[in-house]
């Protein structure tokens, strides 16, 4: 996946308007010491039910109960990285579920495009709507969107989220363990950097006591 | 950002006071006061006029503050719901639906509410806007399904649900059942029963096309005038989006299409009940097609 996400930035990045405004983001982003605010292993991961892709409302506890979860905030159908992240987990599903891990993916969208970003990727994991970025607020990750970054996005951006507010979460994954604890975690200010699914794959094993 | 910085700022949005904002909040005040500036650093901007008499949102803060209530209310929600899964929370679910709108296309979202919170009373109240609204601000109703066209006060919240097309809703062994759909031409000599519930569907033909119909105003709840549709007084221009029983048939209309939009609405700033916040929720986040 990396290769590909390096391909895909390096191509945006001869856009000078998309270069300027990721530097903006990145740079404010970074100036603010924004990874502190996001939680860290150790602690735990805010309880939560929210409604799934399909209009389940489905609990966090519910699928702790099996063993451990991964929890991955994603941007929007929109954004191509998000795109490639999503494709590369459904294709790493079956090794997941060999660990024993469930895969949840949290989008800020509404209106039926988490079930869009679900039907296009044939994603055959839970895809819930953190409908306002309330679990993302409460696990560190979101912040407002700078202003030439809102730009790009255009005026009819807030019509996604059902809001008016211009915030998103950074991609950041966690991994919590049977009890809620986050017992790894993937956070980075640019939106461009992903975690490799084979090293999530490996933590969850680690966490597990495997090799 | 973090939690508890949104939260102290709107504390301080509430009381304009930093040292009773900062009791309210357990934490003493150079931590808030810190908190506050960290919050303005990644806003790019002061949130608040620090003067010596006066406190005051900046135009930044004001701007700020209603979206993140949402957003401390939305974590609280998913939280309290998670919770409340666990006990029995006794609530209610009161939902307002404006002239015409049926709970059909939000039947799964109730559906769904019921099966997390088995305790929970539904209530529908189907009436013009304006009673809804009222009802709404009065805090009679959670929330209620309102047609576009409708002027909402600033402090509803509006969420675009659906698109509501008008059927031509017919007696049986009528002859335009034999068609496959209906226009307007084919109704100008058809008495269209018109009720307050209709959906104003006859009166936005009449509007496009400048027709005169022949309307038969039938004052009463929905199902009597379709009672009076189904021997054969007349026929009526409906949503696709109601049941219809046996006898009565209908036909899609077009040309021209007759459609509203439909909107979710509830009270900005409000905070609902678990029930009613993930009912909103649902609502919000379903494909309705």
């Amino acid at each position: 996946m990396q290769s590909k996400l390096d391909a895909l930035r390096a191509s945006r990045r001869e856009r000078p308007a998309w270069d300027e405004s990721y530097e903006e983001m990145l740079a404010h982003l970074g100036q603010n010491g924004f990874l502190e605010h996001v939680i860290k292993p150790g602690e735990s991961f805010p309880e939560f039910m929210l409604p799934s892709a399909e209009g389940e409302l489905l609990s966090l506890a519910d699928f702790l109960v099996r063993g451990p979860v991964i929890v991955s905030f994603f941007r929007g159908e929109w954004c191509p990285f998000c795109r490639l992240m999503l494709a590369a987990l459904t294709e790493a599903l079956p090794q997941i579920s060999a660990v024993g891990a469930t895969l949840l993916a949290l989008t800020p969208e509404t209106g039926g495009l988490a079930l869009k970003m679900k039907t296009y990727h044939g994603a055959p994991f839970e895809i819930l709507a953190d409908v306002d970025c309330g679990i993302g607020l409460a696990a560190g990750v979101v912040f407002r969107i700078p202003p030439k970054y809102r730009a790009l996005l255009g005026p009819n951006f807030p019509a996604r989220h059902g809001n008016s507010g211009w915030y998103l979460p950074i991609p950041a994954t966690f991994i919590l363990a049977q009890d809620g604890h986050i017992a790894w975690r993937f956070a980075d200010v640019d939106f461009s950097h992903r975690p490799e699914p084979g090293d999530i794959i490996r933590a969850v094993a680690n966490m597990n006591g495997k090799p | 950002m973090e939690l508890s910085q949104v939260r102290y700022f709107i504390a301080l949005c509430k009381t304009l006071n930093f040292t009773r904002a900062a009791e309210s909040c357990n934490v003493t005040q150079p931590a808030f006061t810190r908190a506050i500036q960290k919050l303005e650093m990644e806003f790019g901007g002061a949130l608040i006029f620090r003067e010596r008499n006066l406190t005051q949102l900046t135009e930044l803060g004001r701007t700020v503050r209603p979206h993140l209530e949402a957003m401390i209310e939305a974590a609280e929600a998913a939280t309290a719901l998670a919770n409340a899964k666990m006990g029995r929370t006794a609530s209610s679910l009161k939902i307002g639906l404006g002239p015409g709108i049926g709970a059909a296309s939000i039947a799964s979202a109730v559906r769904e509410v019921t099966s997390k919170l088995p305790d929970v009373t539904i209530h529908f109240e189907e009436s013009g806007p304006a009673a809804l609204i009222e009802a709404m601000l009065m805090d009679m109703l959670d929330c209620a399904l309102l047609p576009e066209f409708t002027e909402l006060p600033e402090r509803l919240n509006r969420w675009p649900l659906y698109t509501d097309r008008a059927l031509a809703v017919l007696p049986p062994d009528h002859a335009l059942n034999q068609k496959n759909a209906v226009t307007a031409k084919d109704v100008l000599d058809e008495p269209i029963l018109v009720g307050e519930y209709c959906g104003g569907f006859a009166k936005q033909l009449a509007d496009t096309t400048g027709f005169s119909l022949q309307l038969q105003r039938c004052n009463g709840a929905a199902t009597q005038l379709l009672d009076l549709v189904a021997a054969g007084l007349g026929m009526a221009l409906m949503s696709d989006r109601l049941r219809y029983a046996a006898p009565l048939t209908t036909r899609p209309f077009h040309e021209p299409e007759l459609q509203r939009k439909i909107f979710l609405t509830s009270v900005a700033g409000r905070p609902l009940n678990v029930a009613a916040a993930s009912f909103v929720k649902l609502c919000r986040v379903k494909a309705f097609s």
